[in-house]
């Protein structure tokens, strides 16, 4: 008897040490000592366990939803740098289209333009940098596997950059994926890092190490929704308009963006398509230089662009996610902690009652 | 006439305000830019922007990309744009030491591309504050 009560008791007491704080457990536990001692103790111990097991799930709960209501701070966050960076998207969309309006004519040869027969793919990888998302890093992850299969199979070569804490670890686990490089994510995506992917994306093609790149990110679509997209970076196409896997054209005077509001004080999101306008370009304008040398210097910056931009989706996706994640967490915990403490009264309840008769029927056999 | 320039990056406008005369680092040398200027498109090297504003002169380092002159309106979109006050004398020349040795460490095509362009960078950003002075 001793020796299957020591055990349990040393179990209550690592799952909450707050039983013993607490008054209530002082007299309960008496009684149950010169009771019979298996079953009081057994009630006595699961007592104690349901109640560290409510104190931890009223923890978690409050964890996930802190998590919570930061990713949707973050995510608002998120949503002004995609606006920050408008003025410069659509002022790039607008130069590019006139010029490229004034070079149709012209036969313009730009690196980057070059489109060679393939032979190598590199793959940018976009991640997250902590987990705790729900699906979100397993999603963009297995796009990724499923492209590496789909370039297996057509015979090509490919090599990975990895942008991300879990790309990085993931990739770093399976020694037999080539990977080039392996790039950390941040808190807020700058241009920074998105020029540091371009340089790396750049020199692989200009040095003809690669004949494609693509880029593997996840678009935002809403705040339940985002899809793990493929997106051809390079070579663009002369015309700036970049065409993802299926052969669809995306238009680069198409500009999309989120906007998060508030409806009916719930998080809602819309997403305005905006087409940007290409008017008042003066028709007497002159290139200082080679218009090809424009598009030289134009195409790397719409290239950086269009990275930040796919690193923007992604983050945004990413605290989407969580969002979601940590909602229904919080969730599970309320209805958890909700079914624990009504076993635990009833338990309670029960030995409580148990207790009255013993001590009436004391009473009656004193008398 | 007033001319008006407006220096954009991909995550900020650095400048958006009126100035009287900017001396714009080119691809094929500096130009510079007086209101009534005539229209012209322009590539835009590594390299620094100066700036008049009635006796004052600013610097900045850009980070390469592509200029738009026309109506007195002077939209600058580069990868990047530090204000020589913001950058940190220590750190960019140690910056550029390092990328000096990057070069002359760099083997193959691909090492050198990238190499050759930190350099570039780290030099203007040096460039940028020693203007000043």
């Amino acid at each position: 008897m001793w020796v299957s009560s020591k055990p349990s008791s040393l179990d209550s007491s690592a799952l909450s040490f707050r039983s013993f704080i607490s008054p209530v457990q002082i007299p309960n536990s008496n009684p149950s000592i010169s009771n019979s001692r298996p079953s009081s103790s057994s009630i006595n111990c699961s007592l104690k366990e349901l109640r560290g097991r409510i104190e931890s799930v009223k923890n978690t709960q409050k964890i996930t939803e802190a998590m919570k209501l930061v990713a949707a701070a973050k995510v608002r966050r998120a949503q002004e740098a995609v606006v920050n960076a408008r003025p410069f998207s659509e002022t790039l969309v607008e130069v590019l289209y006139s010029i490229n309006e004034q070079l149709q004519v012209e036969d313009v040869d730009v690196p980057l333009t070059s489109v060679r027969p393939v032979k190598k793919v590199a793959l940018v990888v976009v991640t997250g940098d902590r987990g705790l998302c729900g699906g979100f890093n397993n999603m963009i992850l297995k796009k990724a596997e499923a492209r590496i299969r789909e370039l297996k199979t057509l015979g090509l070569e490919y090599v990975v950059i990895s942008v991300g804490k879990k790309g990085n670890s993931y990739f770093s686990r399976r020694p037999y994926i080539p990977v080039d490089k392996f790039l950390d994510g941040s808190n807020l995506p700058t241009a920074k890092e998105a020029q540091a992917i371009a340089d790396d994306v750049f020199s692989l093609f200009v040095s003809e190490e690669v004949d494609k790149v693509e880029l593997l990110y996840t678009k935002f679509v809403s705040l339940v929704k985002s899809d793990p997209v493929i997106h051809t970076l390079l070579p663009l196409s002369p015309k700036g308009e970049i065409c993802d896997i299926n052969g669809v054209c995306v238009d680069a005077a198409e500009d999309e963006f989120f906007r998060l509001t508030t409806k009916e004080g719930k998080l809602t999101v819309e997403r305005d398509v905006v087409r940007a306008e290409t008017i008042d370009f003066s028709p007497i304008l002159q290139f200082e230089q080679d218009p090809v040398q424009i598009l030289d210097a134009l195409l790397p910056l719409y290239l950086n662009s269009q990275i930040l931009r796919a690193l923007q989706e992604s983050l945004a996706s990413e605290l989407a996610a969580r969002m979601t994640a940590m909602g229904n967490a919080t969730d599970n915990a309320v209805e958890l902690k909700k079914n624990l403490s009504q076993v635990y009264n009833r338990r309670r309840q029960a030995k409580i009652t148990g207790e009255i008769l013993e001590i009436v029927a004391g009473a009656d056999a004193l008398v | 006439m007033t001319l008006n320039l407006c220096v954009l990056t991909p995550n900020r406008i650095v400048w958006d305000s009126e100035v009287k005369e900017i001396i714009l680092s080119t691809n094929s040398g500096q130009i510079g830019v007086l209101p009534n200027h005539a229209p012209i498109a322009t590539s835009v090297d590594i390299g620094i922007l100066r700036i008049r504003l009635n006796d004052q002169w600013l610097t900045m380092a850009l980070m390469g990309g592509f200029a738009r002159i026309g109506n007195n309106e002077i939209t600058v979109l580069v990868n990047d744009a530090e204000k020589s006050g913001d950058i940190d004398p220590q750190e960019a020349q140690q910056t550029l030491e390092i990328a000096e040795a990057a070069l002359r460490k760099a083997e193959g095509k691909r090492q050198t591309i990238e190499a050759n362009l930190a350099l570039r960078r780290a030099r203007t950003r040096v460039e940028a504050i020693n203007a000043i002075s």
